[in-house]
């Protein structure tokens, strides 16, 4: 066989390989993106709460697990927790036994605190002048971060928002560390197996970059449907 | 800390390792960067049309299989290239240390173009006619004017990217890379203590990452300076 056809083969046969582990990289992704965008939230509310013990539990949070490697955190809670023996024997051990409960876990905690940081951004981007207007007709500050802030802060923050999604899409290879099987495991089980990097991995970054492309578009589409009341 | 006994120097030279990957990285990544936006700002739509696959491509994959497809992928390319004048060679590769560090520039590379792009185009245009209508020649317009305007524009993206890199960094300990990650999982396997093992590698890169917030803050400080206002 001549080596381009060769190479074609190995394609051929490596991509279904490697789709195997599509199935978990997608699970990744969402199950850790809304677990994450929920953490966010909730950080976010810490935080311009107004309250110092508050905000500041919350801003050492985003501190800590932005300044540290994604993938030191991850070996912390697959390697790491199973030291203490009050772990091993508490009810989060059946999460934190598997390598998925830590995948997640770890994806989570990390998309949360940049999560959370972009919704502060879309949080102050709101336009002061709304905020007086409705307090001047009558709405409580509950009311008007409900129905101000809220709708405001999202239109404003999607573009930053996919960009991170995009990031945790692809956090979610690092996960083949802890011997999960997702589309990177695979690939890397077949590279172990025939030695071809530049077919095996070329072919996987194809996948990711259409990936990437779709999450792109799809959040296009959700911020021209927010922001339609702007357009004419 | 006990059984951080005889391992301190280990975690040090780690660091070490560290910093040294992130300076020639940060070296290869402006030029990336600078090359990238070069192209993307020129009239070439060759050049533009190459600068725009290399930001899709490399902003858009994990950063951990370009890693291995460039050590990997480069390890077979030198292998055969060496066979051509040896054939008894049987297996070559760049080392992790190079390898490693001009992966993840090229990766983070690709965000610095988008960054230094947008920072000439932020550049006001009346400046550069000013500029010229002083005299100064292309070259001299871009030196004394041009960088030190985007220069300010840049910064603060600049200071996300390099903390980027520095995060990167302890993905080279997959391709074999002995910096602190790698370290902490050889000393897991002797002590049988991973938590106090990577809680110190964290904290050795938490530290890693304030040196460089800080050092960005005062940076965006000295190229402010002068719109201060006086007191």
């Amino acid at each position: 066989m001549t080596p381009v056809l060769e190479s074609l083969t190995l394609i051929i046969e490596s991509v279904p390989q490697i789709l195997m582990g599509f199935g978990l990289t997608l699970q990744l992704l969402f199950l850790s993106g809304i677990l994450g965008l929920i953490l966010a939230i909730l950080l976010l509310l810490m935080r311009i709460s107004g309250s110092a013990y508050l905000s500041a539990p919350a801003m050492v949070y985003i501190y800590v697990f932005r300044g540290t490697p994604i993938l030191v955190q991850i070996f912390i809670i697959y390697h790491g927790l199973a030291q203490f023996e009050a772990i091993r024997e508490s009810i989060f051990w059946a999460i934190l036994r598997e390598p998925f409960g830590c995948g997640v876990l770890a994806l989570t905690l990390n998309t949360g605190a940049y999560v959370s940081e972009i919704l502060r951004g879309g949080v102050l981007g709101v336009e002061r002048g709304l905020l007086e207007a409705g307090a001047a007709l009558g709405l409580s500050k509950r009311h008007r971060f409900i129905h101000i802030t809220t709708p405001i802060a999202v239109r404003l923050a999607i573009p930053a928002y996919s960009n991170d999604v995009i990031s945790l899409m692809k956090s979610t290879a690092l996960v083949s560390t802890i011997t999960l099987l997702d589309m990177m495991g695979y690939a890397r089980i077949v590279y172990a197996e025939t030695y071809a990097p530049y077919e095996v991995f070329t072919s996987l970054m194809v996948i990711y970059l259409l990936m990437t492309w779709i999450i792109q578009r799809a959040f296009g589409l959700f911020e021209r449907r927010m922001s339609r009341h702007i357009r004419q | 800390m006990d059984v951080l006994t005889g391992w301190w120097d280990d975690f040090f030279w780690g660091s070490v390792v560290v910093v040294q990957v992130f300076f020639v990285a940060l070296i290869l990544m402006v030029l990336f960067g600078l090359i990238g936006a070069a192209a993307k700002l020129s009239d070439n739509k060759v050049a533009q049309k190459i600068a725009s696959g290399y930001t899709i491509v490399f902003r858009g994959t994990p950063e951990i299989l370009v890693l291995l497809l460039f050590y990997f992928g480069s390890a077979i390319a030198l292998t055969s290239i060496a066979q051509i004048f040896d054939p008894e060679i049987k297996y070559l590769d760049i080392p992790p240390f190079w390898a490693g560090s001009f992966a993840i520039a090229l990766i983070v590379g690709s965000y610095a173009t988008e960054t230094f792009r947008g920072a000439f185009l932020g550049v006001d245009p009346g400046q550069v006619e000013a500029a010229r209508a002083l005299g100064l020649s292309n070259f001299k317009t871009f030196i004394y004017i041009q960088v030190p305007a985007m220069w300010r524009l840049a910064l603060p993206p600049f200071g996300n990217h390099m903390l980027s890199l520095i995060k990167d960094t302890a993905l080279i300990s997959v391709i074999g890379l002995e910096e602190t990650v790698f370290i902490a999982e050889q000393a897991m396997g002797t002590t049988g203590k991973p938590f106090t093992m990577f809680i110190l590698v964290g904290a050795i890169y938490l530290s890693f990452s304030t040196i460089i917030t800080l050092s960005v803050m005062r940076m965006e400080k000295y190229a402010n300076k002068h719109l201060e206002v006086s007191r």
